[in-house]
């Protein structure tokens, strides 16, 4: 077996639990940093002592409850969270589709999304020039007409689709999908189906969040449970499966 | 820090792009666009001119070059620096949307949005140098050295200040309001619209001027009237002072900005 591409080892976080969404300057003067309302508090962990590694080229399904952690976990393999407790190591770059929203800000059209969002994912102008058009092709006939309207007017389907076209003109070697084909037409998935298996063919690792069954063992030959916070199966997918609709059963 | 400003500077391409992005979005809109860069500068220089130039007739005390040219030489810099310290105390929470989805080095917004304002200053600065012409600046060797430095200057100050500024606006919201007031009390705490030598005579205790004088903005703007008023060069130590100013500031704000960053992004 080749080195893992992705690693995590005692992998934790912890959110605050009833932080008050923002500290105000008042109670830091009043009260001191000592008397912090949230200090003593262990708050909680959407996500601990995670141990997995992922070789290059799986493709990995991770199942749990909503609020289980998933898309903690997700976003901890993007790195767009650090964890507090433990390690996550990442060999290669990722090309994520984390939120229905892709990363879109309203107010830009799709045109200019696009080329933002392509380009903080990485894609240099040139390669950028060269797939542009593949890219709006492959979002379909609805997205190539409202390319020059602001992105608050796209439906939620369109964004996926747009999201999903950029992420997957991106030859970055690890995908990760967090639900997103929930959201597309019946065309859509279609075309998605194929996309992920050629990249999978072409050796790339995936990571999908889901809690479609078909999509989960259309793809993933390994399954992650998650519950409560805790990788609790680490098996086959079908093992995974099972785990999630079973309920945890001790192995 | 190495390892920040080289991923920094391997993403320069997005950095481009967001400053692109933001000098797009807050021009498109307007029917003068690119003009109100200008506008804003130049009415408040007008402000400023009447007030003190007409109404209080500070003009005598300047060589040659008459005061207008003072104003604008430095208010063109405060327009930067005090647009650049709103703007980026918002830089995380209102692109919060990016941050959380795409990995980029975090440090990319807050730099972005000193950057763009940057921009602005420099389409400011041809009419800078028209007034300077205008108004018989003194064009010497100062010139040239004293508006580079002192633009070099105020990227290391910004930074800094827009590093510490922006992640502590995710915690704190009040920062934006303390910005507002900061705003309105920085302006005459650094010799934008009056000559320096003006607090160095006047009849208030030695140590108020010497903390008056640790703000960097004032070597900054010294030496940006010094690029046209050669007697304002600012001396060695000040300069030095001023300098040490924005490294500290630059130094402060990103390592407040790596503490808060595991947080910050649970936060957005």
């Amino acid at each position: 077996m080749s080195d893992p591409i992705i690693s995590a080892r005692g992998l934790g976080v912890r959110f605050v639990k009833g932080r008050r969404r923002n500290l105000q300057v008042r109670e830091m003067l009043f009260h001191g940093m000592r008397r912090n309302p949230n200090a003593g508090d262990d708050g909680f962990w959407p996500l601990r002592n995670v141990d997995f590694d992922i070789t290059p080229g799986e493709a990995v399904g991770v199942i749990g409850k909503n609020g289980t952690g998933k898309s903690t976990l997700l976003k901890l393999i993007a790195g767009v969270l650090i964890p507090d407790e433990g390690t996550i190591t990442v060999r290669g770059r990722v090309a994520p589709l984390l939120e229905l929203s892709a990363g879109f800000s309203n107010d830009l059209t799709g045109k200019e999304n696009l080329n933002l969002v392509a380009t903080l994912h990485g894609l240099s102008k040139q390669q950028l020039a060269a797939k542009f058009d593949e890219i709006v092709d492959f979002a379909g006939d609805q997205v190539a007409k409202s390319l020059d309207l602001p992105v608050r007017h796209y439906s939620s389907g369109m964004r996926v689709r747009l999201g999903f076209s950029i992420i997957s003109q991106l030859h970055h070697p690890i995908l990760l999908v967090d639900e997103v084909m929930a959201v597309g037409d019946a065309e859509f998935r279609a075309k998605c189906y194929d996309t992920m298996q050629r990249l999978l063919a072409e050796g790339r690792t995936l990571v999908l969040v889901s809690h479609n069954e078909g999509d989960l063992t259309r793809f993933c030959t390994r399954g992650l449970f998650i519950n409560e916070g805790r990788l609790t199966v680490d098996g086959t997918v079908h093992e995974a499966l099972a785990a999630y609709k079973g309920g945890y059963v001790p192995a | 820090m190495t390892t920040s400003v080289a991923g920094v500077w391997s993403h320069r391409t997005v950095l481009r792009v967001l400053v692109q992005r933001d000098l797009a979005v807050k021009y498109q809109q307007s029917v003068l666009g690119y003009l109100w860069s200008l506008i804003e500068p130049l009415s408040m220089g007008l402000i400023y001119w009447f007030i003190f130039g007409v109404v209080y007739n500070t003009r005598g005390s300047f060589d040659g070059a008459s005061y207008p040219l003072f104003i604008l030489s430095g208010i063109f810099v405060w327009q930067w620096f005090s647009s650049a310290l709103s703007e980026s105390t918002s830089a995380l929470t209102a692109q919060a949307r990016l941050i959380t989805t795409i990995k980029v080095p975090r440090e990319i917004f807050p730099i972005g949005r000193v950057t763009g304002r940057f921009a602005e200053y420099l389409a400011g600065l041809p009419v800078l140098v028209a007034a300077a012409i205008l108004f018989h600046g003194h064009v010497t060797w100062r010139t040239a050295v004293g508006l580079p430095l002192a633009v070099l200057m105020q990227f290391v100050l910004l930074i800094g200040v827009s590093l510490l500024l922006s992640s502590l606006n995710v915690m704190l919201r009040d920062v934006e309001r303390f910005i507002r007031l900061a705003q309105r009390i920085l302006i005459y705490a650094a010799p934008i619209i009056y000559p320096l030598q003006k607090v160095q005579d006047a009849d208030i205790p030695h140590w108020v001027k010497v903390v008056y004088q640790m703000n960097p903005l004032v070597g900054i703007v010294q030496l940006q009237h010094a690029a046209w008023f050669p007697t304002e060069w600012p001396s060695t130590k000040l300069l030095l002072t001023s300098a040490a100013g924005c490294l500290i500031i630059l130094f402060a704000g990103w390592w407040t900005f790596h503490r808060l960053e595991p947080s910050v992004l649970k936060e957005l």
